[in-house]
C-alpha cells in the first residue's frame, strides 16, 4: 500500500498496521468500503424524501449555477413538499433516531435500577448512596431513615415515568440555569415526555403532516432536549447510583492493550448493564483458573465505543479503540470474544470474525446479528449470563490461529472526570466548588472551555480531526471536555495525562492544570454522559461571575468526525442549551439554504447557540476560539485589568458617587 | 515528605525560593486510588456535602449568579 494512501485512513499507527494486515488477510474493512462506495450526493445534503411510496423524491440544488426562482419552484416532491420541508424532515428524523437511542438506553437502566432496588436483580446494588440522596432531594422523595432500597424503588419509578410522561415538563429541566428555562418556555420547547417527543417527530414527518421547516425544527429541538436533559441524563444519573460515580482512574488506550498470552474479551457497544457484570465475573478465581487450564495466563478485558468508556470511567478497564477500530481489533487475531450490546456495531463483524477465530456474542434482544452467537442479557440472572459469556471466550482461546499481530501502541490516560469529581478536585471535600475554574476563566489563564465529542467517520482520516482540533484548542488555553470516541482519540494521542499540559497546552492552561493536577483534556465518559457537560456548564453559570446563562459563557462545542444520528441530537440539545457547536465531515441540510441559515444563524437569536460547519479542524478550532473571545468581550473579561486595592478613603469617595 | 524548593524570579523582588511540585513520582496503583466519595461515610455527612459541595442545586441559601426575586 502506498504510504500516502495509508496516511489518509488513520493518524494512528496501530490502526495503520492492522489496515495493512487486513489487506494481506483479504479482509474487507469500513475503510475499503468508504473508498469503493461514495456517499449519495442527494441524500447527503438532505434533498431526498423517501417517506412515502410515491418517492423517493429527489430535489437537489442545480449543479454549478445559482438557483433561479423558477428552478426553486420546481424543486418539490410529488406531494408538493419543498426542499426546505424535506431537509427539515430528514434533519429532525435524525434527531428522533439519536434521541430514541440514548433514551431507550436510559429506559433500560431505569428498569434494571428498579429491579435492583427491589432485590430482583442479583449482583446489582446501590453503589453511590450520595447520588441517590441527591436525586431524592431533587425529586422530593422522603429520605428520613428509609433504607436505600426503599428510596431507590421510588426514584426508579419516577425516572421510568419520565419516558411515558404526557404533559408538564421533564424533571431535569429544573437543573438548567433559570434564564435558560425561561428561554425554553418562551420558545415552546420544554419536553413534555421523552417518548412523546420522539413519536411526535415520526408523526409530523409522515407524508402530509408538518410542512413548515421552522415548526419541524422546533419539535426537533424539543426532542433533542428530551435526550440531553431527559433520557441521556437519566441514564447517566441512574448508572452512577448503580455502578458508582466516576472518579479519577488510570488506564491505557489503543489496540496494544490486547495481550497475546491472555484470553482477550472485547466489550463493545453502549450499555454497561451486562458489561459491569462481566467485569466482576472476569475477576472471579474460578474463571481465572479456567482460563489457566486452557493455557492462558489470565483474562484481559478491553472495550470499544461507549460501553468501553463506561467501564473505563468506573473500573479503569482499558480501551482497545474507537468505532473505526472495532474491525481492526478482530484483525489482530487475538480477540477470543467480542461481546456487543447496542449501537455503533458494524454488521461486518461476524464476516471478519470468520477469517480468524473470534466469537461475536450479541446480548441484547434489540440487536441481533446473523452469524453471531446470542447470549441474551437478563437482568434477573445477569451473573450467570456474564459467566456464560466469559466461559465462551475462555473455551475459544485454544482455537486461536497463528496469524496474530498485536500492535505495540498504547498510551496511559486518566479518566473519571464526572461533574462531581471536577467539583471536588477544584474545591476539596469541605468546600467543593467551580470557583477556581471561574476565577481562572475571568483572569484569562483559561480562555474558555470546549466540549469536543462524537464519533469516527470512515469518510475522514481516522482520529485526525479530533486530535488536531483538541491540540489547537489547548494550545490556545482552552480547557477541553470530552466524551465518546473523540475522548479515546485524544487519549491515544497522549493528551489525557497531566504531563500533556506542559507539553501541549498554552501557558495559562498549563499553570492551572499543574496546580490542580489534571490533564488539559478531561474524559467525562460515554455519549450519554454529554449530560455531564451540561451539568458542568450549569455549575459554572450558577457559581457566578460569568453571566447568568450557558449562552453567556466563553464555551463552544464540536463533533469534528461525527457520523451517527445521536451526534445530531447531541448537537441540537447543546445549541438549544446556548452553546455554539461546530460539526465537520458533512452537513445534512446543505440541500436547503433556508433550513441551513435557520440552524446556523436564526437559532442564535432564539437560543444563544447555533450550528456551524467546517471540515478543517484547525479552522474549526479557530472559529470556536473566535466565539469564545466574543463571549469574553461581552462579559468584559477580554482585557487584563489592573487590580486596585481600595483603602478606606477610596471607598468613601466611591460612596459619594 | 521532603519538600522540593526551586528558585524563580519574582516581580520587584529578584530571585525567590518557592515550593516546587509536591506530587509523588510514579503511577497510582489500584482501582480505588482516586475514589474520593468513600471518604463520606454516614448519610448525614453525605447530605451535608450535598448542601455545601453541591450547593448550586441543593442549598436553599445559595443563588450565585441567579439571585432574583421571583424564581423562574
Amino acid at each position: 500500500m502506498v504510504e500516502e494512501e495509508k496516511k489518509k485512513k488513520s493518524v494512528d499507527k496501530a490502526s495503520l498496521e492492522l489496515i495493512d494486515k487486513a489487506c494481506a488477510d483479504e479482509v474487507n474493512l469500513a475503510f475499503d468500503r468508504a473508498e469503493s462506495m461514495k456517499p449519495c450526493p442527494i441524500g447527503a445534503v438532505g434533498s431526498c424524501c423517501k417517506n412515502c411510496g410515491m418517492g423517493p423524491c429527489r430535489v437537489p440544488l442545480p449543479k454549478g449555477k445559482e438557483e433561479t426562482p423558477e428552478d426553486k419552484k420546481k424543486r418539490r416532491g410529488i406531494c408538493g413538499a419543498t426542499a426546505e420541508t424535506i431537509a427539515a424532515r430528514n434533519f429532525v428524523r435524525m434527531i428522533a433516531g439519536g434521541s430514541a437511542a440514548h433514551s431507550d438506553h436510559g429506559r433500560g437502566v431505569a428498569e434494571l435500577f428498579i429491579a435492583a432496588a427491589k432485590g430482583e436483580a442479583p449482583g446489582y446494588q446501590i453503589r453511590d448512596e450520595q447520588k441517590l440522596l441527591a436525586l431524592a432531594l431533587e425529586w422530593g422523595v422522603e429520605i428520613s431513615d428509609r433504607s436505600n432500597s426503599d428510596i431507590a424503588v421510588e426514584i426508579g419509578e419516577i425516572a421510568l415515568a419520565e419516558f411515558g410522561r404526557q404533559e408538564g415538563e421533564l424533571l431535569f429541566i429544573k437543573r438548567a440555569p433559570l434564564k435558560r428555562q425561561e428561554i425554553w418556555r418562551q420558545q415552546g420547547v420544554v419536553p413534555r415526555g421523552i417518548d412523546r417527543e420522539v413519536v411526535e417527530i415520526m408523526h409530523r414527518t409522515h407524508m402530509g403532516v408538518d410542512q413548515d421547516y421552522e415548526n419541524l425544527i422546533q419539535q426537533g429541538t424539543r426532542t433533542a432536549l428530551a435526550d440531553g436533559w431527559g433520557g441521556s441524563m437519566l441514564a447517566t444519573e441512574l448508572q452512577d447510583i448503580l455502578f458508582g460515580t466516576p472518579a479519577p482512574v488510570l488506564s491505557e488506550v489503543n489496540l496494544g492493550v490486547l495481550k497475546e498470552d491472555e484470553v482477550n474479551i472485547i466489550i463493545h457497544g453502549h450499555e454497561p448493564l451486562l458489561s459491569e457484570m462481566i467485569v466482576a465475573v472476569a475477576r472471579e478465581p474460578e474463571m481465572i483458573k479456567l482460563a489457566e487450564s486452557k493455557g492462558a495466563k489470565g483474562i484481559n478485558l478491553a472495550g470499544i465505543c461507549c460501553t468501553a468508556n463506561e467501564i473505563l470511567m468506573r473500573h479503569g478497564v482499558p480501551l482497545a479503540g474507537t468505532f473505526l477500530q472495532q474491525e481492526l481489533a478482530l484483525v489482530t487475531g487475538a480477540v477470543d470474544a467480542m461481546v456487543v450490546d447496542v449501537q455503533c456495531i458494524m454488521e461486518s463483524l461476524p464476516d471478519i470474525a470468520q477469517c480468524y477465530h473470534t466469537k461475536i456474542i450479541t446480548t441484547s434482544p434489540k440487536a441481533k446479528m446473523k452469524g453471531a452467537v446470542h447470549i441474551e442479557f437478563n437482568e434477573h440472572d445477569a451473573v450467570n449470563g456474564a459467566r456464560e459469556v466469559v466461559k465462551s471466550a475462555i473455551e475459544n482461546f485454544p482455537n486461536r490461529g497463528k496469524n496474530i499481530r498485536i500492535p505495540q501502541e498504547k498510551h496511559d490516560l486518566i479518566a473519571g472526570f464526572s461533574h462531581e469529581t471536577i467539583n471536588y478536585l477544584l474545591g476539596g471535600l469541605f468546600r467543593a466548588s467551580y470557583r477556581p475554574l471561574n476565577d481562572n476563566i475571568i483572569n484569562g489563564r483559561i480562555r474558555g472551555v470546549a466540549g469536543v465529542v462524537g464519533c469516527n467517520n470512515a469518510r475522514w482520516e481516522h482520529n485526525q480531526a479530533h486530535v488536531a482540533m483538541v491540540k489547537e484548542l489547548i494550545k490556545n488555553d482552552v480547557l477541553v471536555l470530552q466524551t465518546g470516541c473523540s475522548a479515546m482519540a485524544s487519549a491515544m494521542a497522549g493528551l489525557m495525562v497531566p504531563e500533556a499540559a506542559a507539553k501541549y497546552a498554552g501557558k495559562g492552561l498549563a499553570e492551572v492544570c499543574e496546580t490542580v493536577g489534571i490533564p488539559p483534556v478531561l474524559h467525562m465518559g460515554s455519549c450519554v454522559d454529554n449530560s455531564r457537560i451540561l451539568i458542568a456548564a450549569t455549575a459554572v453559570v450558577k457559581d457566578g461571575g460569568l453571566g447568568d446563562d450557558i449562552s453567556d459563557l466563553p464555551v463552544a462545542g464540536a463533533a469534528p468526525e461525527w457520523m451517527s444520528e445521536k451526534a445530531i441530537s447531541i448537537g441540537q440539545y447543546f445549541i438549544a442549551s446556548g452553546v455554539y457547536t461546530i460539526f465537520g465531515v458533512t452537513w445534512p441540510t446543505e440541500g436547503s439554504k433556508e433550513v441551513t441559515d435557520y440552524l446556523f444563524k436564526d437559532m442564535e437569536q432564539m437560543y444563544g447557540g447555533m450550528w456551524a460547519f467546517e471540515t478543517d479542524p484547525i479552522k474549526a478550532a479557530h472559529l470556536m476560539i473566535e466565539h469564545i473571545d466574543k463571549k469574553r468581550k461581552a462579559l468584559g473579561i477580554d482585557k487584563a485589568r489592573e487590580r486596585v486595592l481600595y483603602d478606606m478613603e477610596m471607598r468613601r469617595e466611591l460612596d459619594k458617587v | 515528605m521532603d519538600y522540593k524548593v526551586v528558585k524563580k524570579n519574582a516581580p520587584g523582588r529578584g530571585e525567590v525560593e518557592i515550593l516546587a511540585e509536591t506530587y509523588e513520582a510514579g503511577k497510582p496503583e489500584g482501582e480505588d486510588t482516586g475514589k474520593w466519595r468513600q471518604k463520606l461515610e454516614s448519610r448525614d455527612e453525605k447530605l451535608k456535602y450535598l448542601q455545601n459541595g453541591e450547593r448550586y442545586w441543593y442549598s436553599d441559601d445559595w443563588f450565585g449568579s441567579e439571585k432574583r426575586k421571583t424564581p423562574a
